[in-house]
């Protein structure tokens, strides 16, 4: 009965959400809201504004820097709930592989990923610092690296995925990125102007681009590698093995 | 203003930064968790009471934070106004309250190695309430509801049992969904007015234009907060989740998380689609139907529990009903008293919550009959409670008679007289569930060996929180000139 | 009507919102209801990207002359940015909970949860918890 009754919601919904759609602007149209409002200033201004090629790294990081900052620490978040529940993982007490197998990968698989993990590496850290220029970004570039860890760890092992971070800075630098922005933050602050400015009136005209500039690369590095040292954490305590103390 | 201007960013940012800082900490200080906690939240009290001497109840009294330095709509904008003022105090000192007693009562249930998570977590809790509640962009709040959904979640089952892991699951399996409902509504919003600051939208939908979007835009936002704020029918999760989650958790979700929800309703109707928006009306009908039956489901359903703390949590569903029920109302006097109800139901539904675990900390006991003669053991505990307990009835002078006066005259002078009966009938159940108890607490010899003999009432470092809480409904109640005329005030500009 | 077949996209989107939705609501698998989670989170992104789009619209990305009136709406994929974040810490916070689930009921069926939730309710004097 429950069933029918959610199944009937479902289509009603469906239906409606269909006539919505019937009344929204036409899709690409230029005269649109959404292409007319606020954009116009973004894609005119955004390289003189905010020193970045890329108009959409620009908003990110730049006009609407305080949802970056709330996004990374949403995900910091998830990094102390998924904690909260399953607790640190120690070193020998965590499955092998996270397909829980003691087996080891084939000859082929681990010289493959033994070869391409340092060009995921180098990838991931172009991707981080041309966020600027071309697409990518802080957290784009932090998945890849997290991906290439996950690659790793697929392939030789947990453990081995863990070693080229030792513990002890994967804990240090899974709080980089909120804390890079709380510091770029309250430069903004004594530099004297709001939270998040980068072109601080306190600093000198001549140095103000340059500044906004490195903030903006800590900005993005700190995003990157708080994103992936938080994603491998994650990938950590998920594979933790039960009953054991914290 | 000069530095009060930077005062609502740093309410914010500073308890986020240090739950960042929690696991460093942890590493070398364990013991100093708490006292850091604890600083945060204290620093963020002492500015948000500062800024009442900057923001005003008037039509040009708020303060507007560009972040980044740009306006908006291009920049995100922070934006306090007395309204938002009233409910971050309320935040601040809940969660400061919750904070203290959570010392004894997390080492006491939780292993050491969680500690850290567990206050890094709650700082987030609050921090994202606070958040949440200042921002003047809508995207910006949608951030903060994750962070405050999340931490919700796993707070719910940090102790690890088998009953909080499926009573988070429960609440996640409806949070999720519903966070993903209201991402809809932004994005139907956004489709129509290509705007995300808040004022901006406010004269946008004014136009009238797409009126289709922007009513189904309205549905989705109070469908998605509606399960956050366990409005009647979406409540599912709650009786679940708040009974079994440790009790500061549960005082800080009952007392805050589903409050803040129900403020986002408020702000989605007033201060983003504005009162006179066709969409609003319409809506505000039948939420008015849904909440009035909310009210009395939740009272209902209150009366029959025999666990202590699933009492509670109905009741919450009850004022939750209350609070929805005179935001539908749209008038002043009703909004206003909406609002104060968010103030001392704060106060008595954390002081509920706190009580309860303080006698699931002596003596293990959950069910109402155990807590036959508890009032000779632990006296000071009982009559916290039922001094909060009058509150949750309306009994003056606390703050709760305060706020159910405003919301019955507000439902007069609109004309609902059935709505003023439905109030008046949740008081009565109110009235049964709690006086019962207090019936029994205080009037009724305990059964054998359960309160006989040796015992301590709780101890001071969970009193304290409990009593500044219960003292807070009556303070508030008595003191009540001090802030209500500013916030009918305040009301009036936001309709 | 033609404004429907105009605006497929939304359609599109709408349409795995429903299935989204029909998987989270009515399967009784507990994984099966996380990806049902997910299609829903991505069907609302992609209805949010395909706001953005701007007829012969170009990245907005400058270099090479590219030029801003052509450029398409950068707001949308900043959005779906953060809500893709979101959607992954959900994920992680639900995985994490199916984990002690499991380990706990040994099961993933939502139905036997229940059941197991009618067995468990509260008994007498359950001593140090909550």
């Amino acid at each position: 009965m429950k069933k029918v009754i959610s199944l009937c919601f479902i289509l009603a919904l469906g239906i409606l959400l269909l006539a919505v759609v019937a009344s929204m602007p036409r899709m690409g149209d230029p005269q649109s809201p959404t292409n007319t409002h606020i954009i116009d200033r973004y894609l005119e201004r955004a390289e003189e504004e905010t020193g970045a090629e890329n108009v959409i790294t620009g908003v990110i990081l730049n006009y609407r820097g305080y949802d970056t900052e709330g996004e990374v620490t949403v995900i910091f978040t998830g990094l102390a709930a998924v904690l909260a529940i399953l607790g640190r993982e120690k070193r020998g007490r965590v499955h092998a592989y996270p397909d829980r197998s003691p087996v080891r990968s084939s000859l082929v698989v681990r010289s493959a990923v033994r070869f391409l993990f340092p060009f995921i590496l180098l990838f991931s850290l172009y991707t981080v610092l041309h966020g600027d220029i071309s697409p990518g970004g802080g957290f784009q570039g932090g998945a890849v690296l997290a991906a290439g860890a996950f690659v790793l760890a697929a392939a030789l092992g947990l453990w081995s995925a863990g070693r080229p971070v030792p513990p002890w800075l994967r804990y240090a630098l899974e709080g980089a990125a909120p804390i890079a922005f709380f510091t770029v933050g309250v430069i903004g602050i004594l530099g004297g102007a709001e939270f998040l400015t980068y072109m601080l009136p306190r600093v000198a005209a001549g140095l103000q681009p340059s500044l906004r500039t490195w903030m903006t690369l800590f900005i993005e590095l700190g995003i990157g590698t708080g994103g992936a040292m938080i994603f491998l954490s994650i990938l950590m305590a998920l594979s933790r093995e039960e009953g054991e103390p914290l | 203003m000069g530095a009060y201007r930077h005062f609502p960013i740093l309410i914010i940012a500073v308890p986020l930064v240090t739950a960042v800082l929690m696991p460093a900490l942890s590493y070398r200080a364990r013991r100093a968790c708490m006292p850091v906690a604890a600083a945060a939240l204290a620093s963020s009290t002492v500015l948000t009471l500062l800024l009442y001497r900057v923001v005003k109840p008037a039509a040009d009294g708020y303060l507007s934070y560009h972040l980044g330095g740009w306006e908006p709509p291009w920049g995100i904008e922070i934006r306090v106004d007395f309204t938002g003022l009233f409910m971050l105090t309320i935040v601040c000192c809940v969660s400061l309250a919750a904070l203290v007693y959570s010392r004894r009562y997390v080492e006491h249930e939780l292993e050491e190695g969680k500690l850290f998570a567990y206050y890094s977590l709650f700082l987030l809790l609050s921090a994202s309430m606070l958040g949440f509640t200042a921002t003047g962009d809508i995207f910006n709040m949608f951030v903060f509801m994750e962070i405050l959904a999340l931490s919700s979640y796993a707070l719910v089952a940090v102790t690890g049992r088998r009953d909080a892991v499926r009573a988070a699951f429960k609440y996640l399996l409806m949070g999720a969904p519903s966070s993903i409902m209201v991402l809809f509504a932004i994005a139907l919003l956004y489709s129509v007015t290509g705007s995300l600051n808040m004022a901006d939208l406010k004269g946008i939908v004014a136009q009238g234009a797409y009126s289709r979007v922007l009513f189904a835009s309205l549905v989705f936002f109070v469908m998605g907060f509606g399960v956050k704020a366990a409005l009647f029918p979406l409540h599912g999760w709650l009786p679940d989740a708040h009974s079994i989650a440790p009790s500061p958790i549960s005082a800080m979700l009952s007392g805050l998380v589903v409050e803040v929800a129900a403020f986002a309703i408020l702000r989605v109707f007033f201060s983003v689609f504005g009162a006179g928006a066709s969409a609003v009306s319409g809506t505000a009908e039948a939420l008015g139907v849904i909440a009035a039956a909310g009210v009395l489901y939740g009272g209902v359903m209150a009366v029959m529990q025999k666990d202590f703390k699933m009492m509670v949590a109905y009741s919450t569903i009850s004022h939750i009903g209350y609070i929805i029920l005179g935001i539908s109302i749209m008038n002043e006097q009703a909004v206003t008293g909406a609002l104060y109800h968010l103030l001392d139901h704060g106060l008595a539904k954390g002081c509920f919550f706190l009580c309860a675990g303080a006698v699931i900390y002596r003596r293990g006991y959950r069910r109402i009959d155990q807590l036959k003669g508890a009032a000779r053991q632990m006296p000071w505990t009982c009559a916290a409670f039922s001094l909060a307990a009058m509150s949750v009835i309306g009994i003056p002078p606390t703050a709760g008679f305060i706020s159910k006066w405003y919301l019955i005259w507000g439902s007069v002078a609109g004309g609902r007289y059935l709505y003023a009966a439905v109030y008046l009938t949740g008081s009565i159940l109110a009235a049964v569930y709690c006086l019962r108890l207090i019936y029994y607490m205080f009037f009724v010899a305990p059964p054998e060996g359960s309160w006989e003999g040796e015992g301590k009432d709780a101890p001071p470092s969970m009193l304290i929180p409990i009593w500044v809480l219960s003292l807070g409904t009556l303070v508030m109640g008595v003191f009540s000139f001090v802030i209500i005329n500013r916030l009918q005030e305040a009301v009036g500009w936001l309709l | 009507m033609t404004r429907l077949a105009e605006n497929f996209h939304y359609v599109g989107a709408v349409l795995l919102f429903c299935i989204g939705l029909y998987s989270v609501i009515m399967r009784p698998n507990i994984i099966k209801k996380l990806i049902g989670l997910n299609i829903m989170e991505t069907s609302v992104f992609f209805f949010l990207v395909s706001l953005g789009w701007k007829e012969g619209g170009i990245a907005p990305i400058y270099g090479g002359g590219a030029e801003p009136s052509r450029m398409v709406n950068p707001i949308p994929q900043a959005l779906i940015l953060t809500g893709i974040v979101v959607a992954v810490s959900t994920t992680a916070v639900a995985l994490a909970l199916v984990i002690l689930l499991y380990r706990q009921y040994g099961t993933l069926d939502v139905d036997r949860l229940m059941r197991e939730e009618e067995l468990e309710a509260v008994p007498p004097g359950r001593e140090g918890e909550g």
